[in-house]
């Protein structure tokens, strides 16, 4: 199998920088599009659930839209049509944006599902003690909510790390493009496929784990009820 | 231990359906003849590795699909055509006796490489310019055509010349010599350069079209498929690219083979003829 | 303006795109076929206690699923000696049956023990069990995370373009290095995230009346 020849492999660890600079974009990318992911879904979350029709549509509009297109038709538009509108996003900001909206639409759901799943009861009791709407989710549903809400978060996390990937595909300097671009380059991309997944792996596997602990545990404490994924 | 026997039966058919979705045949009616084939019949006795081609009944190139003269499939005619594919006809002639036994798969310059080393194909015939590094890992016939790296830009951009891209990026494909030769003229020449690298050719010049890169750099042949009202060459070329066609490395006999065939029209004129019927040099 | 758009609408541009709809349809259908058949095999093994079955499958579904598709996809490509089409859908398959394999686990898990209990003291094997008792109400539960597993599918199609296959996305792509006026690359794109948009609507439909369906059947 000389796609994996020894020296190959040596040139591999000779440029090993190449591949960490592109694991700090990675992480960086993953670390901010999973917090915008978060803000959107939390929003779009109590919109989904609140009394006002027009937040109902627009968070039902927005989760319709962005869960049935693709990622790469997102970050495409984003990269090459906007700018012809004199919206010149860097590329950073590009894969942060792209991957934030389009994890914030599924985290809407596990938001959404999550509020759902607090008894009702609760809402009208704090409602009647003359919490607004507003305050009623702040300190009330979406506290118990977040119990409920953080395991499958972590799963989505999970996603994101693997969907950064994405920026591969925009000379994006994550750790996908830098294994693209030096085994292009060279020709050795043996080594730096596997060492790659290696490196994915090493992430998101016990991320996973943790994940799969936690919503047992949740599950388990609130008596066997389906959790919000 | 039925269900066992249900997943086996299913993973025949998966292989049996990923192995019978080939054979997606690329279009073979030649549309055009090249130049007559100068040497006569195909040898007597075949080298063992060119044998095995001729069992298989067809040759498999690897060519361009967006380069107008050498390896272009007009979407509107459905036939591949161009220098490269002539070639590839050419060999095909020499080896069958029949120039229409030839396999084309599209590649670009990141998959010509690896599909190579796979086997998908047995030749690599894709504006693929010869370099020390690269001849580590397959074999390059002699030359057949010098080409250079030249760039488009915008029309509107106030670019100029090669040195007016100081500072500024420069869009290239992945895999292509472009970078290397770029990095290594920028330094001779005292002008820093940024690189954004792109899989394919229209992405680069979607990139272009959009501002998210200043110039497109690659082969000049390759350029101008992609040359439209919108966008200027600049004058500027260098670093000669010479292109070879490739084969997997230990098929030095098939090489050989081709080489031989390369020379031989190179020293009848057929090449030439080749050159005026594209339009080239 | 409106001679851009005509441009675009020209026959061979019109079945250039239908070509790479194809090639999309076809990658999914495949992958959503054989990563069923193959996921639900995995989540059984898991699902049994096994010593060497669950464990088998374990690692299968961990591996892949820690794994980014777009990865898996470039490593196959250039690793085995498969059309970049075959290779892709592959790489998809055996991505997706992880995904499934888990999907199918949570929905085993979510039948009652009971069920188990008795159909064992009728008499039933395990294998019987499984496959009229439990699989079918299992499947029930499983059909809305697996519709939406199932979209997903439609949509990762576009990362096999990293290989050069032109899928829908590609063609796109391709198109776009053509005609790359504003007004065109709107359209392009527009016509694009069009078609996969219903596409994905129309398998949740189907999705949603399966799961009709099968609470007229469960109860």
């Amino acid at each position: 199998m000389d796609r994996f020849a020894a020296f190959k492999w040596q040139a591999l660890f000779k440029d090993w920088h190449i591949l960490l600079e592109g694991l700090g974009r990675t992480a960086s990318t993953a670390g901010l599009a999973l917090l915008l992911a978060l803000a959107l879904g939390v929003l779009f979350g109590v919109l989904a659930t609140a009394p006002w029709r027009s937040g109902r549509s627009v968070s039902r509009l927005y989760v319709s839209l962005i869960q049935n297109t693709p990622l790469v038709t997102q970050v495409f538009f984003l990269y090459y049509a906007l700018p012809h509108f004199d919206i010149m996003l860097p590329t950073p900001v590009v894969g942060v944006l792209g991957l934030g909206v389009y994890h914030g639409a599924y985290v809407t759901e596990v938001v959404r599902a999550g509020i759902q799943a607090i008894h009702r009861g609760q809402l009208e009791a704090a409602l009647s003690q003359g919490f607004s709407y507003v305050q009623a989710m702040r300190y009330v549903i979406l506290p118990q909510a977040a119990q409920i809400v953080l395991p499958p978060m972590t799963n989505q996390a999970v996603a994101l790390i693997k969907n950064s990937s994405i920026l591969a595909m925009i000379s994006g300097g994550d750790l996908m493009f830098q294994a693209d671009s030096w085994s292009a380059s060279t020709g050795y991309y043996g080594p730096a496929y596997l060492t790659v997944w290696a490196i994915y792996f090493a992430i998101c596997f016990p991320l996973a784990q943790v994940a799969r602990r936690w919503e047992e545990r949740v599950r388990l404490s609130r008596g066997g009820e389906v959790t919000a994924a | 231990m039925k269900r066992k026997w249900g997943v086996v039966i299913a993973t025949i058919l998966a292989a049996a359906v990923l192995a019978g979705c080939g054979g997606q045949s690329q279009s073979q009616a030649p549309a055009s003849t090249p130049a007559a084939g100068g040497s006569g019949e195909a040898a007597s006795a075949l080298p063992a590795q060119v044998q095995k081609i001729k069992d298989a009944g067809v040759l498999k190139v690897g060519v361009k699909e967006d380069v107008p003269k050498f390896g272009y499939l007009d979407p509107a005619k459905g036939v591949h055509e161009g220098m490269e594919i002539d070639l590839a006809r050419r060999i095909a002639k020499e080896i069958f006796g029949d120039e229409t036994k030839v396999q084309f798969t599209g590649v670009n310059a990141k998959t010509r490489g690896p599909a190579l080393d796979n086997g998908e194909i047995d030749l690599v015939i894709a504006t693929f310019t010869i370099t020390e590094e690269r001849k580590n890992s397959w074999n390059f016939s002699d030359p057949y055509f010098t080409d250079h790296v030249g760039f488009l830009v915008l029309a509107d951009s106030g670019i100029e010349s090669w040195k007016d891209l100081d500072g500024k990026t420069i869009g290239v494909a992945q895999s292509a010599s472009t970078r290397a030769a770029l990095t290594q003229q920028a330094e001779e020449d005292g002008i820093k350069v940024e690189f954004m690298e792109f899989a394919t050719y229209p992405e680069i010049k979607a990139a272009l079209d959009s501002g998210r890169v200043h110039a497109f750099s690659v082969d000049q042949s390759i350029l101008w498929g992609y040359k439209d009202d919108k966008n200027v060459m600049l004058p500027d070329k260098f670093a000669p690219q010479e292109y070879g066609i490739a084969t997997k490395k230990s098929n030095t006999e098939l090489a050989e083979f081709v080489n031989n065939i390369i020379n031989d029209m190179k020293a009848s004129g057929e090449m030439d003829q080749l050159y005026e019927k594209w339009g080239l040099k | 303006m409106i001679e851009e758009l005509a441009v675009l609408a020209q026959w061979h541009n019109v079945r250039f795109m239908a070509e790479g709809l194809w090639i999309t349809l076809r990658i999914s259908v495949l992958t959503i076929v054989f990563s069923f058949i193959l996921g639900t095999l995995l989540g059984v093994m898991r699902y049994t206690n096994h010593w060497l079955l669950a464990r088998v499958a374990a690692v299968y579904i961990e591996g892949f699923r820690a794994s980014p598709l777009i990865l898996l996809i470039l490593l196959f490509r250039f690793t085995m000696p498969l059309k970049p089409v075959n290779s892709g859908t592959l790489a998809m398959t055996l991505f997706t049956a992880a995904i499934v394999g888990e999907i199918v686990r949570g929905g085993l898990n979510s039948v009652d023990k009971g069920q188990w209990e008795a159909a064992r003291s009728q008499g039933f094997t395990w294998w019987q069990t499984m496959r009229y008792i439990v699989l079918p109400q299992a499947l029930r539960k499983m059909i809305p995370p697996l519709t939406g597993q199932f979209i997903t599918v439609v949509k990762d199609t576009s990362y096999v373009w990293v290989t050069g296959v032109q899928e829908l996305t590609g063609k796109g792509v391709i198109i776009l290095g053509k005609h790359g006026s504003t007004i065109q690359f709107f359209a392009i794109f527009g016509m694009i995230g069009l078609i996969y948009y219903v596409l994905c609507l129309a398998i949740n439909r189907i999705g949603l009346w399966q799961e009709n369906r099968m609470s007229w059947l469960t109860h």
